[in-house]
């Protein structure tokens, strides 16, 4: 899987928001596929409890992961409400599973200021910037770098 | 107008490969004592064709190395050279560099030119053994006099192909080429309208340097060369000239004969006959030549006898297909008619050219016997279609041409054509994949329709039972398109055998057996390099040399066996020698040495199994066969990553067994759906022996800890599928089912919740998007959309019996 290095793409341009708890996450909308409700997942046994699992995507497997789960943020239930995020990384198609969906928004490089260093679950080599839309945050991830990386184990160690 | 040739160096390249296949195969099994007229034939053609096609798209540098390879060859077959092995071993040469050069065209790295250069040399060296007593290379004996290394004059008249006509670029490099060597003379400058070019050359060069040099344009047999000043005597080839080959009609395309014998001489000799440009028995105005561009410019009227004349040729020619001329042509129609009649025939030129085909003496087998009535009227018929094609520049009319100049050889292929297609895979992939999802819809269908009411729903579900049959019947047909037969495979291998056993002075047979088993295309194409590495390692380690074999007592004549069998759902190929074995000492000596942890007491099979560990090699001394450690690791890897495993059987002294087990398809499987704590599980149906309901005493333990399954009088491996998955099954051994399976590790019994049913699933790669998953193949889509995942039994048996979290349940 190759890394975009150009990560300029992700610096500025339109990103979809969404909420994990009382937190804001923004993604490169470019890398978005399609959003869809949360329907029955096929358990895989024996992964990381964030992996919910598989669904048949019309005739493609899709892994679905939950990054409730992956960042311990919000309640992980799983009603009609509940919102998967299919992205498209590289060539390969997978889920995130998110509270809720907010909106797209424009975020300029200006608007961006780089994450402290903290020592938190989600590494700031993940966080491409904190950006500010009226008074809310938005902590923007680079989720191509996310999903790929080994600690997601979605990818074959060899690959990632 | 210019034609993008490009477009098929694909079939050219496609074509040649098989060329060099066949050659190669019908070479290795040549008697070199005395060998067959027929098969030194073939060998020929298939070099024939190989230099038709590359001078036809400009690969000029194949075309030169398939010239020297055809003459020896053509000496051979006219049994004017003996044929002996370093002749063999030259034509296998020739044939590497071909192919070489062939990648090289389709962008591979550059032959070798030293190589080239040497092998040519050696079968030019070989050609001209006796060649002063010999007759000289063929050329039209009747009309070209002997050529001598001194100036003189010749006439040579070709009709260039359109690729070359219309494109001044290239007409003007052709021309200048022939300036470099000869002075010119026109006496018809060749353009678009009128492809044909006649000129005397005032050349030092001899006949065969002439044709050389136009090589790169037209293959050598579509030139004629002659006296010029026997010029008119050209004609007389034929006996009635004048009605017949009127420059005006037909630019002399067509070589008017009534005297049947005469084309019927040797094909390859005749170069007339070899183009194809037409013989016509006693025909005036034959419908072809008619119907030439002149009929689009001006009026030409065809008298009615005439033509019918000519239509009575084809009738007679046609036999069965007698509906041909009859579709095709109506004599006496005004002139776009004709044109268009004309057109008919090229249209149907790959008809005309099945057609002879039917004729008992088909042409390349026209050997100066006399089949000859048949003979002819074919050669007319491939003269006709490509005589005005090369004027018309209509695309149908242009592939016809292409057909056209194709040999002799050729006509054998188009008449292949009929019975089968050349389909891009991707084509195939995407049928297949379609009928995977049209598989799925079915059984959504089936599923939804099983909670009707079977009294009201009646006919709906007579459909939906004939829908999955259908269904059914059509997944198998469109995964037989994929399925290609080992030979594919085993072919190559004689080959690299001989050329091994020689570099390594060991004397070995190769011997295959069920090369008719069937495999998927895409395991043919990956199981090839793996097996080529066996093969190696079995020549260079398994068979010693025949001193040694002797001295242990053996034959001194090593055996390679390659065989393939069906075995369940797999294909099992087995790579067999009669060698030394194994050395269970030297194996582990070297994993010792390489720090791998190892003990005596370890089984012969797990002994085996460190050959197969990264780097590793016994070999004492690193040949170009083998020994650099790279081999047996990339083996397993290749084929594991086929869904495959390898499997190494040996006894030291007698030889080494390599088994290979393969899935037969990737695509599609049949399973038995089985519930585990929810989840739904696809057992494939073929490693399914037997499903029964344990009792609760027929459970047994060993050392406390391992299940056992008593059934029978055999003990089985328990493994429980919701503690492998860590799942909530069924507490109660006796609630539940036991599956008993075939693993590769022999019976295993697996304990699932229940059994739902029986399904035919569409194989989904789960690494596509994830990543593989353990004890698990790959996944499906059942009838209700959901996922299920497809258990590897193998895998998932040795996951569950190692798995620590085994307790007894009752």
């Amino acid at each position: 899987m190759e890394h975009s290095d150009n990560s300029g793409t992700a610096n500025s341009g339109e990103f979809l928001t969404f909420t994990l708890g009382a937190e804001e996450y923004g993604i490169d909308i470019l890398k978005v596929q399609e959003i869809r409700g949360y329907d029955a997942v096929t358990k895989i046994a024996n992964s990381p409890p964030f992996i919910k699992g598989v669904i048949n995507l019309r005739g493609v497997i899709v892994p679905i992961v939950d990054l409730r789960i992956k960042f311990s943020l919000g309640e992980p239930t799983y009603d009609q409400f509940t919102v998967v995020i299919i992205l498209n990384i590289g060539k390969r198609v997978m889920g995130v599973v998110v509270d809720g969906v907010s909106d797209v928004i424009q975020l300029s490089s200006d608007n961006l200021h780089p994450a402290p260093a903290f020592g938190s679950i989600l590494d700031t080599r993940y966080i491409v910037g904190l950006g500010t839309v009226e008074d809310r945050m938005i902590i923007v991830v680079d989720i191509e770098k996310l999903m790929t990386s080994t600690e997601m184990s979605l990818v074959e160690a060899a690959v990632a | 107008m210019s034609i993008d040739m490009s477009q098929f160096y694909q079939v050219f390249f496609d074509e040649t490969s098989e060329h060099l296949s066949s050659m190669e195969t019908l070479l290795l099994d040549l008697d070199v004592d005395s060998p067959s007229l027929e098969d030194l034939n073939a060998v020929f053609r298939a070099a024939h064709s190989i230099k038709g096609g590359s001078g036809t798209f400009g690969f000029t540098d194949m075309t030169s190395v398939t010239h020297v390879l055809e003459t020896l060859l053509d000496r051979l077959r006219k049994e004017e050279l003996q044929l002996r092995p370093d002749m063999v071993d030259a034509f296998l040469a020739a044939g590497d560099v071909l192919r070489a050069q062939l990648e090289h065209h389709q962008g591979g790295p550059e032959a070798d030119a030293g190589e080239i250069e040497a092998v040519c040399a050696r079968l030019n060296q070989l050609a001209s053994g006796e060649a002063a007593a010999a007759p000289a290379a063929p050329v039209a004996a009747a009309v070209t006099a002997e050529a001598a290394p001194e100036v003189r004059r010749t006439l040579l008249e070709c009709v260039l192909p359109a690729s070359v006509v219309n494109v001044p670029d290239m007409l003007k490099n052709l021309l200048d080429g022939l300036a470099e060597i000869a002075a010119l003379d026109f006496r018809q400058r060749p353009d678009a309208a009128n492809p044909r070019l006649s000129l005397v050359l005032t050349t030092l060069k001899r006949d065969d340097e002439l044709k050389e040099a136009l090589s790169f344009y037209l293959s050598p047999n579509e030139i004629t060369l002659s006296n010029p000043d026997a010029a008119p005597e050209a004609y007389g080839f034929f006996d009635e000239p004048v009605v017949a080959a009127t420059p005006a009609e037909d630019d002399g395309f067509g070589f008017f004969d009534d005297v049947p014998g005469l084309p019927a001489a040797d094909v390859t000799t005749s170069d007339q006959s070899d183009d194809g440009f037409g013989f016509f028995d006693d025909v005036p105005g034959l419908p072809g030549a008619a119907a030439s561009p002149t009929a689009t410019t001006r009026p030409l009227a065809i008298p009615d006898e005439e033509a019918s004349g000519a239509y009575g040729l084809f009738e007679d020619a046609a036999g069965k297909r007698e509906n041909l001329p009859n579709r095709d042509i109506t004599p006496g129609n005004s002139p776009a008619a004709i044109e268009g009649q004309g057109y008919g025939i090229f249209v149907d030129a790959p008809c005309g050219v099945g057609l002879f085909d039917n004729a008992p003496g088909s042409q390349h087998m026209v050997q100066s016997t006399a089949p000859a009535p048949l003979g002819h009227p074919a050669a007319g018929a491939t003269g006709a279609a490509t005589a005005p094609g090369r004027r018309l520049t209509d695309s149908p009319a242009i592939e016809t041409a292409k057909t056209g100049r194709r040999d002799n050889d050729k006509t054998v292929t188009a008449a292949n054509s009929e019975t089968s297609i050349r389909v891009s895979v991707e084509k195939v992939d995407q049928l297949i994949n379609l009928v995977g999802e049209l598989v799925i819809t079915q059984a959504m269908l089936a599923e939804g329709a099983s909670y009707l009411d079977p009294v009201q729903a009646e006919k709906l579900l007579a459909g939906i039972d004939l829908l999955a049959r259908n269904t059914r019947d059509m997944q198998e047909s469109v995964m037989s398109i994929r399925m290609l037969p080992m030979s594919m495979v085993f072919s190559r291998f004689p080959r690299v055998v001989r050329d091994l056993a020689g570099k390594l002075n060991k004397q070995v047979e190769m011997k295959t057996i069920g090369e008719n088993t069937e495999l998927d295309k895409g395991l043919i194409e990956k199981i090839s390099d793996p097996m080529t590495h066996l093969v190696r390692n079995s020549l260079d380690h398994g068979i010693e040399t025949p001193e040694i074999r002797v001295a242990a007592g053996k034959s001194p004549k090593g055996t390679l066996t390659l065989k393939a069998s069906h075995q369940g759902g797999n294909i099992v190929i087995e790579v067999i020698d009669d060698g030394a074995g194994l050395n269970r000492g030297r194996i582990l000596g070297k994993a010792r040495e390489r720090g791998l942890p190892v003990n005596d007491a370890m089984s012969d099979h797990e002994v085996w199994q460190l050959i197969f560990a990264p780097g590793f090699s016994t070999a004492d001394v690193v040949t170009d066969v083998s020994g650099r450690g790279v081999g047996m690791d990339v083996v397993k890897r290749n084929i594991e990553g086929m869904g495959g495993r390898v499997e190494l059987e040996s006894s030291t002294g007698h030889g080494t067994r390599t088994v290979i087990r393969l899935p037969l398809t990737l695509a599609i499987l049949d399973g038995m759906s089985v519930g585990v704590g929810g989840e739904t599980f696809i057992v494939p149906i073929t490693s399914v022996i037997e499903s029964l309901q344990p009792r609760l005493e027929d459970i047994r333990t060993m050392a406390g800890d391992s299940r056992m399954v008593h059934i029978r009088g055999e003990y089985l491996p328990f493994v429980s599928l919701p503690e492998a998955f860590n799942l909530p099954g069924v507490e109660d051994v006796t609630k539940g089912i036991v599956v008993v399976v075939e693993t590769e590790d022999g019976k295993a019994a697996l304990f699932v919740d229940e059994l739902l049913g029986q399904h035919q699933v569409v194989i989904k790669s789960l690494e596509e998007n994830y990543r593989k998953v353990p004890g698990v193949s790959g996944a499906t889509i059942m009838g209700d959309g959901r996922v299920a995942l497809i258990l590897d039994v193998t895998a998932v048996t040795r996951m569950g019996l190692t798995n620590p979290r085994r307790r007894l349940a009752a």
